[in-house]
């Protein structure tokens, strides 16, 4: 940042006033995407994110939506402006989403508007949705795509407005180049209006308390949001300590499970995330772009794990001071950072996958701040052709997974995990406006939670009818490793994906699909990894194990063999002498595993 | 009741009207007595094992000091926190749910996205706990799809099993939720008659009655939420009603919904939802009626209590709704229509403090009534928003704030200098900075729902009450730009007086998911017909004649493929295509003001219909103050300090005056700097601006433009 040693410090309470509208001014940019997108993935699941940014592409504050979006925008930013440096002017609009140049990944289009004052660049107003389509090889997502030019049209640094003029040229070729452009159209427009409340808000601030003060408190608030992100990780004691897994195969080379490892390094009060040890980058599309995914990823999880907003009570915005002691290392060549032109389409579960290694990684020197292992997202892309309209309809379905156990804590079940955090669409928008029929929507029911003591969480179970036919893409994980167990706790269960036939055949699917054709009443079934377990089951109150079995999460015959616990099925309580010797026998050295 | 259908004697228009707010606190009442023109106020300590014992005295307190019989009530209006407080408190009753088999943990799943996106250990406050256990959420086979099909058959027998196990499970209230039930309510109402014969004593809550509007999640939630407050709302609302009754039996008994709207005590007993808001909204009515009477009906209010502010913006004095996904009450949706009522985490008893990162930080913890802030002198040690103010000399000991003993303005002044000393700041400059923190979190609560929604403060009046709200409220207008403060006569008894200044409302509503474009007036007309139909009925069994009915229409409409939609107001008269093009009209320049922006090429979507139905209730008439001059009488004196204010960067104390507010005369007008004292509020007028009392008891105070 920028170090005038001359420059007095701002009072704490202009500091604290600014740090307040700054944040505010995030939020409002996030509630008037949500409100004003278009398409059911941008509203209903909110997969999108603004903020604002300094010229430099540093983050100021982000809306509160999923952090692959926010956090990605700095890497836009720098992307965009190796080819515009020096020739950005005022009602300027930009757009872009080159994955080799800060996208997240291509669907995800940055739309940025440069604020001036007096001539001068000096900050950002920028947003980013995942646009259901942008015109690659197939609708929506795709795993299994040649390259960077087959998963998506590119927008490189592009001004869809030129000094205040929209490039109408452009906007034809964008339009034309979507099989969804109804949706693509409206969430753009909804980028660009959200950009300008934020450049608005930003220069009232400017109006009101001078350019130098919020300037200077831009740089003041980073800096203090970097101290208390650095004072977290000071107390941690320094060494270097990994995890590692295996994510299921790329898309295409079926049975090929691909290594990712994380090396996590305290030293002081900056930490180190190297995953250069794992896998090289595939051939398909499930590879992750370095700086607009694997960064905020990163950056998401160490956050959690080092300043968790519900057991650290002074509200820490996400900014650039956050990221500053963070340093995330990957090989090039690598998954996650892979070399051009190998598409980095599908990004989700690797980067998923790596940051639960991340937080395994941490588990020994801070037990207390870390889970068991997660699940998978399972992202369903589920898409058909509408002839009277001449465009697709494309629903995208996140399914959510479940967190592993927690010092102290159950996992939490059937929520997003980690580096998402999105909305379900309802049943009820969804079956009435796609030819789409839920045949289910609850917890598993066909396995158990991982045993621990405190267990881990339970995954969902959902089922989605084809009434006229179409086409899904999924993009999942965790059919072959399960989420690990910590500390005694049991591991988490594996993915399942099935298709049904009309008639009621079942056939087990690998968890990762491009462009699958579905037949009228074809239905897919996605039964989600459940999260590992932390802690000896044996020490779980036998409360907590009757209140599961109550609930009919887990059978007697579970409550027994995973925990020692004895139910007297016939009045719903725990026979405690029994469960005591049950116990008592299972502890004995050599007992049967 | 109203005009020529009361039940009064005498003066045929004249009634006799109560209106009771019971808060954490204070139970708060006010008594309007038509036919002598007279107000009465009367406040006494809440009691919370069974609030209608304090009620009771306090009506027979109010009555005699208004000289009127109880028996002579003809209204009561109910602000009630009773099903607020069971949500918070978390203690509800067991409650069993039936739903669609497939779908057992909606409820449970909720939209599947944590709260705080930065955290592992976090509780989702949803599930804390889950209003129907896992165990007593029982799925029933049966199914309908859009656009209202049965697509499998509802298993009656199934129905009976699942009825008789949560009898047997000892649940006192059951609620029924069915995937789009809203289209076609076939296999809720079976249910609820199987229920009705095999558990006539459970508390019922079906969900397409609690909230006839689709995403399933959130109605669902609804209905379990109704259901866990209901046996305990319910009961509450029948001791209340008896009591009453026993005292006065011709009077009717009323509460307030949490949009504003009337609920009997029937309607509230099987709807409790629509009671959790029923205290506040109270507030921004009565700050609405303060406006209108000095002649301002654009209002902002501001509430300033122990721990919270609550904060309304009600342009043109209406009351705005919040978006049905914002409603939500202790970490649960609730999708039913509630005023927009924004919270904050600022009161007088909000603590001080520094955190790891060197920044000053005021709230939300705060030191409530329990110690309370240091100058209290009841144990307090950390330093709050009110020992700020004491601090500043605008608190004098002889204040007795909420009818304590003096203040230990002593206390307060060490305690916030300690905090300064750590900040290498003077102890007046941690009180103008506390003081500044505190009005600056106000100031960005009331530009979210002002400015943000599209609403220029200027054309606002900003109304303070609550026992902080005149201490704040000439620095909060002066940052957001307003041109006046309106402080009532009595601030701690807003609510009650919001009770009395209300209609008798009631609120229908219907889904429907039309094109605008292709909408059929007819049909339009048909649907919004049968909605009234249901109102009038309620307006008649109050006796509401036909002169003092109102029916409003509204439509919530978006965007096709938008999923937010907004709530607009249909033009009068029978709908035709002109209305239905008017109303779209109307939806898109709602849309330009909230988001700056219109989506020129897409049709506009009706999504909802609603019917209000208002009974009109005469005008609240105001009291009158004796006329006096420009010049405070001498006896209001009460004494002068040296004060602290700031003036932009700097600051000075200032040789200030103290006026008592009870002494002043219709008329007078006070000039800052000076500080006016009353046994619930203080109201705090810096240099430069000028007060003026209105005969109505209401202070106006002029902010100059220049700062």
């Amino acid at each position: 940042m920028t170090t005038e040693t001359s420059r007095t410090p701002l009072d704490p309470v202009t500091l604290g006033v600014l740090g307040g509208a700054f944040q505010a001014i995030g939020l409002e940019m996030g509630h008037a995407l949500k409100r004003m997108a278009y398409s059911p993935a941008a509203q209903q699941v909110e997969d999108l994110g603004g903020g604002l940014f300094t010229r430099e592409g540093l983050e100021i504050c982000e809306s509160d939506t999923t952090p692959m979006h926010i956090g990605s925008i700095p890497a836009y930013v720098r992307g965009f402006m190796r080819r515009l440096e020096g020739r950005v002017e005022p009602g300027d609009i930009i757009i872009h989403n080159n994955p080799y140049h800060g996208a997240s990944h291509s669907p995800d289009l940055c739309v940025a508007i440069p604020i001036f004052d007096e001539g001068e660049l000096l900050a950002w107003s920028a947003s980013t949705i995942h646009l259901s389509d942008t015109g690659g090889v197939f609708p929506g997502i795709a795993i299994d795509v040649h390259d960077v030019w087959a998963e998506s049209k590119i927008y490189d640094s592009l001004k869809l407005y030129e000094r205040g003029v929209r490039n109408e040229q452009l906007w034809q070729f964008f339009i034309d180049n979507t099989r969804t452009p109804s949706y693509v159209v409206g969430d753009t427009e909804a980028m660009i209006a959200a950009g300008r409340l934020g450049e608005r808000r930003f220069l009232g601030l400017i109006e009101k308390y001078g350019r130098d003060t919020v300037m200077q408190g831009v740089d003041e608030f980073l800096d203090y949001c970097e101290r208390m992100m650095r004072a977290q990780i000071e107390q941690v004691p320094d060494g270097t300590w990994e995890a590692d897994g295996w994510l299921d195969d790329d898309g295409r080379n079926r049975d090929q499970p691909l290594y990712v490892k994380a090396k996590v390094t305290v030293e002081g009060s900056e930490i180190t995330v190297d995953l250069s040890e794992s896998c090289d980058n595939v051939p398909t599309g499930f590879n992750v772009p370095f700086g607009g995914s694997v960064l905020p990823g990163i950056y998401t999880v160490i956050r959690s794990v080092f300043l968790d907003e519900a057991t650290f009570t002074d509200f820490i915005p996400q900014n650039d001071g956050i990221f500053r002691p963070i340093k995330v290392v990957a090989r090039e060549g690598s998954i996650f950072n892979p070399s051009f032109p190998r598409s980095a389409l599908s990004r989700v579960c690797p980067i998923m996958r790596v940051s639960d290694c991340a937080i395994i990684a941490l588990a020994d020197v801070v037990p207390d701040r870390v889970c068991a292992g997660c699940s998978a997202v399972g992202v369903g892309v589920y898409t058909g052709y509408i002839p009277e309209l001449e465009e697709y309809w494309v629903h995208v379905e996140i399914n959510e997974g479940a967190y592993g156990g927690r010092h102290g804590k159950d996992g939490l079940d059937a929520v997003d995990v980690l580096t998402v955090n999105s909305r379900n669409t309802p049943i009820e928008e969804t079956d009435w406006l796609f030819p789409l029929h839920t045949v289910r929507y609850e917890l598993r029911d066909d396995v158990e939670p991982a045993p621990g003591r405190w267990r881990g969480g339970m995954g969902i179970v959902r089922e989605n009818q084809f009434v006229k036919g179409g086409a899904f893409t999924s993009e999942t994980d965790r059919a072959y490793d399960p989420p690990a167990g910590l500390f005694g706790g049991g591991k988490g269960t594996t993915l399942r994906l099935t298709r049904i036939d009309p008639d009621g055949a079942e056939h087990a699917l690998h968890s990762k699909h491009t462009n699958f054709t579905m037949e009228p009443g074809s239905a897919l079934r996605w039964q989600q990894s459940c999260g590992g377990g932390y802690g000896d089951p044996l020490e779980r109150d036998p409360q907590a194990v009757l209140r599961d079995w109550l609930d009919e999460l887990i059978s007697a015959e579970g409550a027994r063999n995973d925990y020692g616990v004895v139910i007297a099925e016939g009045d719903g309580s725990v026979d405690h002498e029994a469960t005591a010797a049950l116990r008592e026998e299972r502890r004995a050295p050599g007992a049967g595993t | 009741m109203a005009g020529a259908n009361g039940h009064s004697s005498g003066d045929p228009g004249a009634t006799v009207r109560v209106g009771i707010d019971v808060g954490g606190t204070f139970t708060d009442l006010m008594l309007v007595d038509d036919a002598r023109a007279r107000v009465t106020v009367h406040k006494v300590p809440t009691s919370p094992a069974d609030p209608s014992l304090a009620t009771m005295t306090g009506l027979r307190e109010l009555c005699e000091l208004a000289d009127v019989g109880i028996a002579a009530i003809d209204q009561l209006l109910h602000g009630t926190t009773v099903a607020t407080n069971i949500v918070l408190e978390r203690n509800g009753s067991r409650t069993g749910m039936i739903t669609t088999r497939g779908f057992r943990d909606l409820i449970y799943i909720g939209r599947h996205r944590r709260p705080k996106t930065f955290s592992i250990y976090q509780d989702l406050p949803w599930r804390e706990p889950t209003l129907v256990e896992r165990r007593l959420r029982l799925p029933v086979t049966e199914r309908i799809v859009p656009p209202g099909e049965v697509y499998t058959a509802l298993d009656e027998d199934e129905v009976r099993a699942a009825v008789r196990r949560l009898r047997d499970e000892g649940v006192e209230a059951v609620c029924v939720c069915f995937l789009f039930s809203f289209l076609n309510p076939a296999h809720e109402d079976r249910v609820k008659e199987i229920l009705e014969e095999e558990f006539p004593e459970a508390h019922l809550s079906i969900s397409h009655e609690v909230t006839p509007q689709h995403r399933e999640y959130e109605r669902f939630a609804t209905a379990a939420l109704n259901a866990y407050i209901g046996p305990k709302t319910s009961r509450y609302l029948r001791r209340m009603n008896e009591s009453l009754h026993e005292l006065a039996p011709d009077s009717d008994f009323h509460l307030m919904s949490s949009n504003g709207g009337t609920l009997t005590v029937d309607g509230a007993a099987e709807r409790p939802t629509q009671l959790l808001m029923s205290g506040p909204v109270a507030g921004i009515i009565g700050g609405i009626a303060v406006g209108r009477s000095a002649g301002f009906d654009s209002v902002i209010t501001l509430d300033v209590g122990g721990t919270s502010a609550d904060i309304g913006v009600a342009p043109g004095g209406q009351l705005r709704m919040k978006h049905l996904y914002d409603t939500n009450l202790g970490g649960y949706d609730v999708m039913v229509s509630m005023a927009d009522l924004d919270t904050i985490g600022a009161g007088g008893g909000s603590i001080a403090r520094i955190d790891a990162g060197g920044l000053l930080r005021v709230g939300p913890q705060s030191a409530g009534a329990d110690p309370g802030p240091v100058c209290y002198g009841a144990g307090g040690t950390e330093p709050t928003a009110t020992d700020a103010q004491a601090a500043l000399g605008r608190l004098r000991p002889q204040a007795r704030l909420a009818g304590r003993l003096e203040l230990d303005v002593a206390a307060a002044e060490e305690a916030v200098g300690a905090l300064g000393a750590q900040l290498g700041m003077a102890v007046e400059e941690a009180a103008l900075g506390v003081t500044q923190i505190v009005t600056q979190n106000m100031v960005n609560a009331i530009s979210i729902n002002s400015v943000q929604r599209g609403f220029d403060p200027r054309d606002f009046s900003l109304v303070a009450f609550g026992g902080g709200g005149p201490l704040y409220a000439v620095d909060i207008a002066r940052e957001l730009s307003i041109p006046r403060v309106l402080v009532p006569l009595h601030p701690g008894i807003t609510s009650a007086m919001g009770l009395l200044a209300s209609d008798l409302k009631y609120e229908t509503q219907r889904t429907v998911m039309l094109e605008a474009a292709n909408a059929d007036p007819e049909a339009i007309e048909a649907a919004f017909r049968e909605l009234e139909a249901g109102g009038r009925e309620r307006l008649q069994t109050d006796g509401i004649g036909e002169g003092a009915r109102v029916f409003q229409r509204l439509a919530d409409c978006r965007y096709v493929g938008q999923a937010y939609e907004l709530l607009v107001t249909l033009p009068p008269g029978p709908v035709d295509a002109d209305g239905i093009e008017r109303l779209a009209e109307e939806f898109e320049a709602a849309h330009e003001r909230e988001f700056f922006y219109r989506f020129e090429d897409t049709p506009v979507q009706i999504v909802h219909l609603r019917s209000y139905a208002i009974g009109v209730m005469p005008e609240l008439r105001a009291e009158h103050l004796e006329q006096g001059t420009a010049t405070v009488p001498d006896d209001a004196f009460l004494d002068r300090h040296a004060v602290l204010f700031a003036d932009g960067a700097e600051h000075a104390r200032h040789d200030t005056p103290f006026y008592d507010r009870m002494k002043l005369l219709a008329g007078n007008v006070i000039t800052g700097p000076a500080v006016i004292e009353q046994l619930d509020s203080t109201t705090v007028l810096p240099p430069g601006v000028t007060a003026a009392v209105r005969a109505d008891g209401t202070i106006v105070i002029d902010i100059e433009e220049a700062r």
